[in-house]
């Protein structure tokens, strides 16, 4: 073996911190798919707003700063998601309900397809229009949590990814729970299931998607957030991220949240332990893959349902 | 399939195109615009390639990259290791691209929709890091300054516009041919309804292949002429995700699925980026990339399925709709209807088939014989499995147990267009029509099968036509038939190849008693002509008056089978139907002495009563 | 107003009229021969990533480039061509490949008088650019470390920087002296972390090719990396499990170099516990303090092609001035130096013609004035268009700013070898 047990377990404790990052940025556009079958390409965008949010609102404009080090970037993270909420909303209500809904509700009808190029357009307009507003400085948010850690034996968790692994799970679970138990979340979910058998039942489906959409980047930008206390970004960093969201949502199965959360952590972990046999420069290929692999045996992806397939 | 005259018209059009370009080349005499008319003819050829199997097939790609980054590196490398001219390599390229999407398309293409595109993603995205691994962060392609022309380095940046022009040409060209060959016509059943084609004896799998085959090799040849053209490479420059979004763009931009919209979209979008990027990106950095965002965002708000497909709507709703194609005489190549030998026997036998969904048996021991020549109908319930066994006959389920025989030959684990090539056709309980496509053209797709000439198959497309009675409709498009029209067209697709047994899936739901009628007489004739009929229903009164035969089937089982007449006495059949309940007030009911009884009016009383 | 977009740009043409205006009223006296020479310009060209995720890069070697611009033009232009002024033309090169050659075809073609140029930061950009530049033969001189750049044979090609090849051969036994001298041991074995990207990769070549066994030192952590980075966790753990005695960082960009040293310090082989030695300007920027905090970065120890030396003091303070930053970097230094050189060259070409001026750059040996000030070693380049002579530098965090501390004649400070 050409690794020692305590290079394995460190590998793997890396895989699942980072991985928790990846499987919440993943029930975000996991929520998104599954209630509108809408490509986003502009979602590692709306991260990256999410990350600036939480910068200016420590490090920034400091209005956290009271917070301290510890505390403030964890409330950031948080106050980032109904930030970009709004981004979102507002993105959904003048943009995005004219591409989708129910009158694109067959996303493989010929024109649907439309709604890639604007959520293409979305991204362009986000990442350039970051780069006048933010500035190209790379920047980050400064915490002794980034590089600290609790030790238990040989192995070493950062605290920043650790304090993100339990904000990821417990807001990942929220959103679960309220999807599968609101009156709101349940409405959503039966318009992601049939939106014309949902128009029928008087599910209000453009309000309905509005949700999702705004829930959905919202709930990436959190992560985003996250994130930022141990990377540093600009407005490009959105390019990063977005390929491994989309391979953890197809691996978790299109349209499920809990899938979307599973299929992230996965790809957190294949890249962390991919470095134990492979060459580190192989990573990323590793990550697809084991992508490849996965829906090439489970086309519906790990936790999808058979019928989504075709 | 356009008309002979219309394809000359592309013709001409892609001459003057190509005149025009040249033209402009000579004209613009300045590198710069000469460089970016050379990107715009690249990249409109990857958007063509892309066009191949996206737009046609409906197989959405986000990883055409894959094949451009491919030829970009076999011409770099061929040059910078092996001293090979891109004259040699670029030719080359063209086979590169059709293995790579051999390799690509074989484990890729059990997948579909969302999850093929997603997965397309990987290909190029891995191969970016595999080369970046190798060690090619970033290729100069050598300046040879003896042998320039030898090594397609021109002094003269036209030439690489020339050279561009005509790898652009002759992706229209081929393109275009696709469009009017049974490649094309097969591939646009395909994207909109697979199933249906597989069916109608497309073979589905072999077309996916070849145009991504096809598509991989024009893409692949096109990276390798970028690379002569930029003569710097990285991973990122042509492997990059934003390579595969460029394609995607352009034709979506353009209107995908269509010959021009991905030119159009390729002479638009780029000297736009270009532009914004000279005009703006000094002045404010980034300012370009949201105009050029916005722009995007408001065509399509504008048109949501490109420019050319809504300026296409604009021309034909001033236009009235083209009339209805001459009659033609239908064609003396068209070999006359099989007689069916009479009293051959069983056409098609079932012996203990059996398939199971889990733990659900769908179909429980199967045994059926259908005789040549008949007129054989099936009914059972909803969910007694009759088209589970429609669908294990022409193929799409594989039964898990038991064998069947077609014309004493086994099919059992066939391909659906490999069943219909021996000569099953079928149809489906809700129709599976091509809806985009005229009715003329639906039958087409059917009609391949029968004639591997695509002007014979078009003659006995039309003579199927006339046959269910629709020949009067051939032009029109299929999405804006009535129910009964769908149906009959449906039928001559299914009877266009001259098969021997179609399999009729609830022909006769939902339609009223006048259209009833038609459609009867024109199955009633399928028998007269010789071809063998087998028939699901579960409205019961038409039934026993059509089939010579009918079995019924209930959960997964045959329970009984017989003339008309016996089979609806049957006690089992009444049970099935109604439930036992029913079964004991059909006991209790006094059949009036002296007078005919109709067994089928008994039954179909029943049904109205329990509101089926 | 130095800079003109391009020549189509309406408004900033319109201001440039406004101040050539302004210039003419401002010297009233001077009489119609002095006003012809001010209408006079002279253009060169600066390409280089304005936008994009190399922006920032750009962007400071544009800042530092009209600085030079308007110092010069203050100082009374280009003597020898009746003091006409430096004219600054630039363009984006963008996030790719293409959108850099598209720059660089444009500048050739649009503007035709271009008598020099500059750029374009990522060594890919500059291959791309320059292959348009040497067929237009504008000269043309750059930053960028890769040696392919200076490897076609190209004549109208300048790079400033010493090669990867020539950082490589240098760093280590000048590290490993400095070692020697403060700790009075030498480190017998090494680390390496790196990204992929052309730089490093050419910057190892020749030290996996036997230059650390003839160095006396043994490789015990051999790790390449593609960029960007997600975590350094496995990274460190192997630095961790072997334990070298110092780690060659070669990490391009800052977002990874700020992974790769918190993740040190959180396996506690930070604050010399495993001295570093780096490579590349990203360990000196401003932004890496500002994300990771000053004190992980206090010692560490890198060697970079350029970097404010001795005698620089003013020009560092006004640039602070100017643009608000708080040091000046490689970007800024090279954007302010290669303006100053193609002034030199157009001094002593004595007219506005790039041939000249590239055999001006190519006959150069400079040692005193403004443009040598800026480069380490004299400016004089070898028939590939290579610096010859080129002493490499090493910079250090000591109190939270990165200084030079070598060679002793160029250092502002002292170095030390960082021990626990």
């Amino acid at each position: 073996m050409p690794f020692s047990l305590t290079d394995f377990l460190q590998a793997l404790a890396a895989g699942i911190l980072v991985g928790s990052a990846y499987a919440l940025m993943c029930v975000g556009l996991g929520i998104i798919f599954g209630a509108m079958r809408v490509i986003n390409f502009a979602q590692g965008d709306f991260m990256m707003l999410g990350m600036y949010a939480a910068f200016y609102l420590t490090t920034g404009f400091g209005v956290l700063a009271f917070l301290g080090p510890y505390a403030g970037p964890i409330v950031a993270a948080f106050l980032a998601g109904p930030i970009v909420y709004g981004v979102g909303w507002i993105t959904h209500r003048f943009i995005m309900s004219r591409v989708t809904g129910v009158g694109a509700a067959d996303s493989e009808g010929a024109g649907a397809y439309g709604q890639i190029l604007v959520t293409l357009g979305l991204s362009l307009i986000l990442q350039n229009g970051g780069l006048i507003v933010f500035g190209s400085t790379p920047t980050g948010i400064l915490t002794p949590l980034a590089h600290s850690s609790w030790e238990i034996g040989d192995i070493l968790l950062n605290k920043g990814r650790c304090l993100s692994f339990v904000v990821s799970v417990v807001v990942a679970g929220a959103v679960y729970l309220f999807l599968s138990h609101t009156r709101v979340g349940k409405g959503l979910r039966a318009a992601a299931d049939n939106t014309e058998a949902a128009v029928y039942m008087g599910i209000d489906v453009d309000r309905a998607h509005r949700l999702a959409w705004s829930l959905g980047v919202g709930i990436t930008a959190v992560a985003g957030g996250l994130v930022a206390s141990s990377q540093s970004f600009q407005p490009y960093v959105g390019f990063d991220f977005v390929i491994v969201m989309y391979a953890g949502v197809v691996l978790g199965g299109l349209g499920s949240i809990l899938g979307a959360f599973w299929g992230g952590l996965l790809i957190g972990i294949v890249q962390q332990m991919a470095t134990l046999v492979l060459p580190y420069q192989l990573q990323n290929t590793a990550i697809f893959v084991v992508f490849l692999l996965i829906i090439f045996l489970r086309p519906q992806g790990i936790f999808g349902r058979l019928s989504e397939r075709t | 399939m356009r008309t002979r005259a219309e394809t000359r018209r592309q013709r001409w059009a892609i001459l003057a195109v190509a005149v025009a370009v040249l033209a402009l080349s000579l004209v613009l005499r300045s590198a710069y615009f000469e460089l970016v008319l050379t990107e715009v003819l690249l990249w409109a050829v990857l958007s063509l390639a892309w066009n191949i199997l996206c737009g046609y097939g409906g197989y959405f790609s986000f990883g055409h990259a894959a094949f451009w980054g491919l030829g970009a590196y076999v011409v770099a490398l061929g040059l910078i290791d092996f001293n090979l001219t891109p004259w040699a390599t670029i030719p080359f390229c063209a086979l590169v691209g059709c293995v790579a999407g051999a390799a690509i398309g074989f484990p890729t293409f059990r997948l579909r929709g969302h999850y093929f595109a997603l997965a397309m993603l990987a290909y190029p995205l891995a191969m970016l890091y595999v080369f970046q691994w190798l060690g090619y962060q970033e290729l100069a392609l050598p300046m040879k300054r003896a042998t320039a022309f030898l090594y397609m380095q021109f002094a003269d940046p036209r030439g690489y516009v020339v050279l561009a022009l005509g790898l652009l040409v002759a992706t229209l060209l081929i393109s275009l041919w696709v469009e009017n060959s049974r490649f094309g016509m097969s591939l646009l059943a395909i994207k909109q309804n697979e199933p249906a084609a597989e069916a109608a004896g497309i073979n589905t799998w072999r077309w996916k292949m070849l145009a991504l085959m096809l598509s991989g090799a024009l893409a692949a040849m096109a990276g390798g002429l970028y690379a002569v053209v930029l003569l710097v490479l990285t991973p990122d420059t042509v492997f990059g995700i934003l390579v595969s979004a460029q394609p995607l763009i352009l034709a979506l931009f353009g209107g995908v699925g269509s010959l021009w919209g991905p030119v159009i979209g390729a002479m638009t979008l780029v000297p736009l980026a270009e532009g914004l990027n000279a005009e703006l990106g000094s002045i404010l950095p980034g300012i370009q990339g949201v105009v050029y965002g916005v722009a995007l965002i408001v065509i399509i708000l504008y048109a949501p399925e490109g420019i050319y497909w809504r300026v296409l709507d604009r021309i034909s709703r001033r236009r009235p709709a083209p009339p209805a194609e001459a009659r033609l005489p239908v064609a003396a190549t068209v070999a006359a209807l099989p007689q069916a030998p009479a009293g051959v026997g069983d056409l098609l036998v079932l012996r203990g088939v059996g398939l199971s969904f889990g733990g659900l048996r769908a179909l429980d021991g199967v045994d059926l014989a259908v005789p040549e020549g008949g007129l054989y109908g099936i009914i059972g319930p909803n969910g007694a499995g009759k088209t589970t066994l429609f669908n294990a006959i022409n193929g799409f389920l594989t039964p898990d147990r038991g064998t069947i025989e077609f014309a004493g030959a086994p099919i059992t684990g066939l391909r659906p267009n490999r069943i219909c090539r021996r000569g099953i056709g079928r149809t489906f309980q809700v129709v599976r029509a091509f809806s985009r496509m005229t009715v003329l053209e639906n039958v087409i797709v059917g009609a391949f099968v029968g004639s591997a000439d695509d002007t014979v198959a078009r003659q006995m497309a039309l003579a199927a036509l006339d046959r269910v009675g629709l020949g009067g409709r051939a032009n029109a498009i299929a999405g804006g038939l009535t129910t009964r029209e769908l149906r009959l067209m449906e039928l001559a697709r299914a009877l266009a190849p001259h098969p021997r047994l179609v399999l009729l899936d609830e022909t006769l739901a939902g339609l009223g008693h006048d259209d009833l009628d038609g459609i009867l007489g024109v199955i009633r004739q399928l028998r007269t002509d010789g071809v063998t009929v087998l028939i699901i229903e579960h409205t019961m009164q038409a039934m026993v008056h059509l089939v010579d035969h009918f079995s019924v089937l209930d959960h997964g089982r045959l329970i009984a089978a017989g003339r008309p007449d016996d089979v609806v006495r049957d006690q089992r059949v009444i049970e099935a139907y109604l439930g036992k309940k029913w079964l004991d007030r059909v006991a209790a009911i006094e059949t009036p002495p002296g007078r005919e009884e109709n067994p089928a009016a008994v039954l179909s009383g029943f049904k109205e009563e329990t509101g089926r | 107003m130095t800079t003109t977009p391009t020549r189509r740009a309406i408004n900033a043409g319109l201001a440039l009229a406004g101040a050539r205006a302004l210039g003419a009223i401002a010297v009233p006296g001077l009489g119609i021969a002095s006003a012809a020479a001010q209408a006079k310009s002279v253009k060169i060209a600066m390409i280089a990533p304005l936008s994009g995720p190399w922006a920032r890069q750009g962007q400071l070697l544009r800042m530092g480039a009209e600085m030079a611009c308007d110092d010069i033009n203050k100082a009374g232009g280009i003597a020898k061509l009746g003091g006409a002024k430096l004219n600054l033309v630039v363009a984006d090169a963008g996030a790719s490949t293409e959108s850099a050659k598209d720059a660089a075809q444009r500048l050739i073609a649009q503007q035709p008088d271009l008598v020099g140029g500059f750029g374009s930061w990522l060594s890919s950009f500059t291959l791309a650019v320059t292959e348009v530049t040497e067929r237009a033969q504008l000269p043309w001189l750059t930053l960028s470390y890769s040696d392919a750049i200076t490897n076609r044979g190209f004549k109208f090609i300048f790079q400033t920087s010493p090669t990867a090849d020539d950082q490589a051969r240098n760093t280590l036994p000048t590290a490993l002296d400095l070692a020697q001298k403060v700790t009075g041991k030498r480190p017998k074995t090494m680390g390496i972390i790196m990204d992929n990207t052309a730089s490093p990769v050419s910057f190892v070549k020749p030290l996996l090719g036997g230059g650390i066994q003839k160095l006396g030192l043994k490789l015990l952590v051999n790790e390449v990396y593609t960029p960007p980075l997600s975590d350094a966790t496995p990274l460190v753990e192997k630095v961790r499990s072997n334990r070298p005695d110092f780690l060659l960082l070669l990490t391009s960009a800052m977002p990874d170099c700020k992974l790769v040293l918190e993740k040190l310090d959180e396996f506690n082989l930070g604050k010399g516990k495993v001295p570093l030695v780096g490579n590349g300007a990203p360990f000196g920027v401003p932004e890496l303090a500002k994300t990771i905090g000053t004190d992980l970065l206090e010692g560490l120890l890198f060697s970079v092609a350029n970097w404010p030396m001795k005698g620089q003091e003013k020009f560092v303070a006004d640039f602070k001035k100017r643009t608000g930053e708080p040091w000046v970097t490689q970007d800024g230094l090279c954007g302010y130096g290669h303006v100053q050189i193609l002034k030199a060259a157009l001094d002593s070409a004595g007219a506005a013609d790039r041939l000249k001026v590239a055999a001006a750059i190519r006959a150069m040996d400079l040692t005193t004035g403004p443009a040598a000030a800026c480069f380490p070693g004299p400016i004089k380049f070898d028939a590939k268009g290579r610096r010859e002579d080129v002493p490499i530098l090493f910079a250090q965090w000591q109190k939270g700013v990165p200084v030079t501390v070598f060679p002793s004649n160029l250092a502002v400070a002292k170095p030390f070898w960082p021990t626990v």
